[in-house]
């Protein structure tokens, strides 16, 4: 029985957390934001990075987290706060897959709305070396 | 009559006898079970939503795919596949269609919606030549790089050379709020 209400009480927690993301509209400013380079499924193509069973890997640090943010096609783009902290949420969702962290904390249209004040600039460089660090404080672990 | 009725009789004893031995009223059980169980779950799966908006179908159209004046063509700045040996879905022989494309929305006279349509450029032959259009509906100068259609998006492709451009429907725009 206590097995049984543990999973009423998860499916009920999933389906409160869904209702907060409109999956249809959180996919169609992806669409019209995003997926022109980054590909319909999250892919990339050459030089425009993975989202695909990678994304997650940026949420094991705070500093990763930020980054997701203060990326140029997060920080400037034409999306307000609310439409970008969906769109990512519904990123990290819908394509961390073997990436994914758990628990994963949604992004909050305030904490998007502060962040993406510091867009980065030399964003090849800062990926590379915060990739690096991320490596190491998982080898540590 | 009576022997009518007796046919009646074993026809039927023998086929109830034959349906019991063929299933079992657990499987039975379990059948109707997973499926009321099955059934009531799928409505809190986020994954039938998200395919749900992710087939736009295949929307009534009308129009010719080789006039510029075709629906999907609203933003477009290139010549037509459709022209070239391809078509609005699909690239003509010999060229590469480009991962990376610019999108916008069109309005679908025929249903009166408007649809997400991805331009993507076929690459590695030399310029069409046929049916160019240029009509930049929601074209962005080269300051919003992804709103625009002003540079060339043959980028992720073995050539970078522009032969044409399609439209293809990817989605519905969201119109709520």
């Amino acid at each position: 029985m206590k097995t049984v209400l543990t999973i009423l009480a998860l499916l009920l927690a999933t389906s409160l957390e869904a209702a907060e993301l409109n999956p249809q509209r959180a996919q169609f400013n992806y669409q019209m934001s995003c997926q022109g380079c980054h590909a319909p499924d999250g892919s990339g193509a050459n030089a425009v990075p993975r989202m695909r069973d990678y994304v997650g890997n940026f949420l094991s640090t705070q500093a990763g987290r930020e980054y997701l943010v203060r990326v140029p096609g997060s920080a400037v783009s034409a999306l307000d706060d609310a439409e970008l902290a969906e769109v990512l949420n519904w990123i990290v969702l819908e394509f961390a897959g073997s990436s994914a962290v758990q628990p994963f904390e949604h992004y909050s249209p305030q904490e998007v709305g502060r962040l993406r004040q510091q867009p980065l600039n030399e964003v090849v460089q800062y990926r590379a070396q915060l990739l690096a660090d991320i490596a190491s404080a998982n080898l540590r672990e | 009559m009576k022997l009518i009725d007796g046919l009646f009789d074993k026809l039927f004893e023998q086929q109830t006898r034959q349906l019991a031995q063929r299933s079992s009223r657990r499987g039975m059980l379990k059948t109707l079970g997973g499926l009321l169980v099955g059934a009531g779950s799928i409505p809190l799966l986020p994954v039938a939503r998200a395919a749900a908006a992710e087939s736009p179908g295949h929307p009534v159209e009308e129009g010719d795919p080789s006039s510029c004046d075709y629906w999907r063509y609203c933003a477009i700045d290139g010549f037509l596949c459709s022209c070239c040996g391809g078509s609005e879905n699909t690239c003509p022989p010999g060229t590469e269609m480009s991962p990376v494309t610019w999108i916008g929305t069109c309005r679908n006279p025929a249903d009166g919606r408007n649809y997400v349509i991805s331009y993507n450029d076929c690459c590695g032959k030399s310029s069409c030549g046929a049916c160019l259009c240029q009509r930049d509906e929601g074209d962005r100068p080269p300051y919003r790089p992804d709103k625009t259609n002003d540079i060339n998006w043959c980028l992720g492709t073995a050539s970078a050379t522009y032969h044409c451009s399609t439209a293809i429907v990817v989605g519905v725009a969201f119109e709520g709020k």
